[in-house]
């Protein structure tokens, strides 16, 4: 297995505002190996949220090559993007994005229902998820009968459950207080430290400075 | 995955009660519409046709018109030379009738005079409840004997015993006629009344009664287990071919029913079809409900894809909550609809014929409003962009 998990080559991505081109990412290229913990930093407007959205595969770049986990992306369908994020990115939101009319269980059992996975595989799974970010005892409750810590537990557990190659988290301290920011953290470094690979996206340098390597982007080039 | 999208459905409609029931509203109107409107016309061409066919589907009757022609046609042995052309047919009786008054000291009725053969009452399955139907023998003497039909007994003889007694009949000039047997009550077909009859033999009635100059009528009985439509069909056919098509009328209340059936059910399909677009304006009701739908579950829709569900999942999700939404309303509307027909069949005093097909079709119909109109809605959602949609406020 090749220890490359992230590769970006050359990477463009444009948008057309009016009769603008703005180029949010102007040819970056990185690679990201298994078991690294890295931070993407940068003020907002620089081109590191279109960057994760492209590592994410929610994005397409206009020109250049990025693989996930040894998988080319290049020219897939909606649909084998779909399938990429499903098996290899977890996704960690600043806004938790949990789904309100279900409970923390069905929100973690969902990935792998897109996945293709049968009921009771899906709860045990879900179950082993929630237990590893400690909220067994929360299974039940609604989105809205949680904390914002609790939240973002429920979303870690979300991302961790269907074993992807990536933990893509997107500020996921900006919603929560310092000290509910630092358990989060110190989840991911858990996470890290059992092997995963871990890239956080976040202008908060403290935040950034507990990753083993900080990549800065400004102005859709990174700055190193 | 269905069964999972049908559950986040039921959640969805559960999650807006007011709105998913306002919504159904629509489609329930529509589809209980036209459940009553074919239930209640099957039901109604039911009675029609059971009081047609009361008398027996497998009665034809002929009538002759007078003319030159016909009179010539129309004798006693017409019966055979119809047999011999036309298949299927188990007996051609004569018969010859008109209207009387009867009495008996003080009371009189009136009823139709029928002058019959003997072999009559078998045919008709016409029994007697007291003595017994007239001879062969009877007829060939042309005896003044008489079988009284139930209706004309009770009013001549109310306190029973009329075997044996005399009647008069009047025509012209009054006859007596020895009373041999009072007729069981039997159902009316649409053009005999069988309890206001009289029963003399065919005899009597030429000889003694009117000298006819044509015959009255031909009963024609279907033989078992033909079938009668056809049968009347050929009769209509030999006669237009050897006498004439004015110069008789069929009565054949297969043919009728047929004809009945036939009215009452292009009248109803026509009347289901209108209040089939009343389900259209429900499609439409269940459109707008998953527009808004979509629209406010962007965020939603956004988060699913970065999970990794791909278009068409979410596409069969969308679909999915439309198709519940109308199966919900049809079934609904199946209920009511059905109640109202038994409301108003009971309050008419039909009997109820609940047509099972058109709850198929009602059911069909509807999950085909759910996939037609949930299918633009369902589209749009699955085209979002993952991005704008996570970004969505």
């Amino acid at each position: 297995m090749s220890s490359e998990v992230i590769t970006l080559h050359d990477v463009r991505r444009y948008f057309l505002m009016g009769e603008f081109i703005v180029k949010a990412l102007d040819g970056v290229s990185l690679t990201i190996n298994r078991g690294e913990y890295t931070a993407i930093t940068g003020p907002s407007g620089s081109g590191k949220s279109t960057m994760m959205n492209l590592i994410g595969c929610l994005d397409t770049p206009t020109d250049g090559l990025i693989s996930i986990d040894g998988e080319e992306t290049l020219g897939m369908s909606e649909a084998e993007l779909a399938f990429i994020r499903n098996q290899k990115v977890g996704f960690v939101f600043q806004q938790f994005n949990l789904l309100g009319r279900i409970n923390a269980l069905e929100n973690v059992m969902t990935p792998l229902l897109y996945g293709g996975i049968g009921v009771k595989e899906r709860r045990e799974r879900a179950k082993e998820a929630l237990d590893k970010v400690g909220l067994s005892d929360r299974m039940r409750h609604r989105p809205n009968e949680l904390s914002g810590g609790q939240k973002q537990r429920v979303a870690i557990a979300r991302a961790l459950v269907n074993d992807p190659s990536i933990i893509l988290a997107d500020e996921p301290t900006g919603a929560l207080d310092t000290t509910t920011g630092n358990q989060i953290m110190e989840l991911f470094e858990q996470l890290n430290s059992e092997g995963r690979t871990v890239v956080v996206v976040t202008h908060d340098l403290d935040i950034a400075m507990r990753a083993h390597r900080q990549i800065k982007v400004l102005d859709g080039k990174l700055e190193s | 995955m269905i069964w999972e999208n049908i559950k986040l459905a039921m959640k969805s409609m559960a999650s807006s009660k007011m709105r998913t029931s306002l919504s159904l509203l629509g489609i329930i109107i529509g589809v209980a519409s036209v459940i009553a409107i074919l239930t209640l016309g099957q039901s109604a061409t039911k009675s029609i046709t059971d009081a047609i066919v009361e008398g027996g589907l497998e009665m034809v009757t002929i009538y002759p018109i007078r003319s030159e022609k016909s009179s010539k046609e129309f004798t006693e042995d017409f019966g055979d030379r119809l047999m011999a052309n036309v298949d299927d047919i188990r007996t051609v009786l004569p018969v010859n009738s008109s209207t009387a008054v009867v009495r008996v000291g003080q009371k009189s009725a009136s009823g139709s005079v029928n002058g019959v053969l003997s072999s009559y009452a078998d045919i008709l399955d016409f029994e007697a409840v007291e003595g017994k139907f007239f001879s062969l023998s009877d007829n060939m003497a042309a005896r003044q004997v008489v079988a009284l039909g139930s209706a004309i007994a009770e009013e001549l003889f109310p306190d029973g015993d009329a075997v044996g007694q005399f009647v008069s009949i009047f025509r012209n000039q009054a006859k007596s006629y020895q009373v041999v047997a009072v007729m069981k009550e039997k159902d009316p077909s649409f053009n005999i009344q069988y309890n206001n009859g009289l029963y003399i033999p065919y005899n009597t009635y030429s000889q003694r009664f009117i000298r006819p100059t044509i015959v009255g009528s031909y009963v024609v009985r279907v033989k078992e287990g033909a079938d009668s439509l056809k049968v009347s069909d050929n009769i209509s056919d030999y006669l237009d071919s050897t006498i004439g098509s004015d110069s008789y009328t069929l009565f054949s209340p297969a043919t009728l029913a047929d004809m009945a059936e036939q009215i009452t059910g292009t009248f109803s399909t026509f009347l289901a079809a209108i209040a089939a677009i009343s389900l259209l304006v429900g499609g439409i009701g269940i459109m707008n409900i998953m527009l808004v739908s979509v629209a406010e579950r962007t965020r939603e829709i956004g988060v699913r894809k970065a999970m990794g569900a791909s278009p068409w999942t979410i596409m069969g999700q969308f679909i999915t909550e439309a198709i519940v939404l109308t199966i919900t309303g049809g079934l609904i509307g199946i209920g009511l609809g059905t109640l109202l027909s038994y409301a108003v069949a009971n309050v008419v005093g039909w009997s109820l014929y609940i047509s099972y097909s058109s709850f198929i079709f009602a059911a069909g119909f509807s999950t085909l409003v759910g996939v037609f109109f949930g299918w633009y809605p369902a589209m749009k959602a699955s085209k979002l962009d993952p991005i704008e949609a996570l970004n969505y406020e």
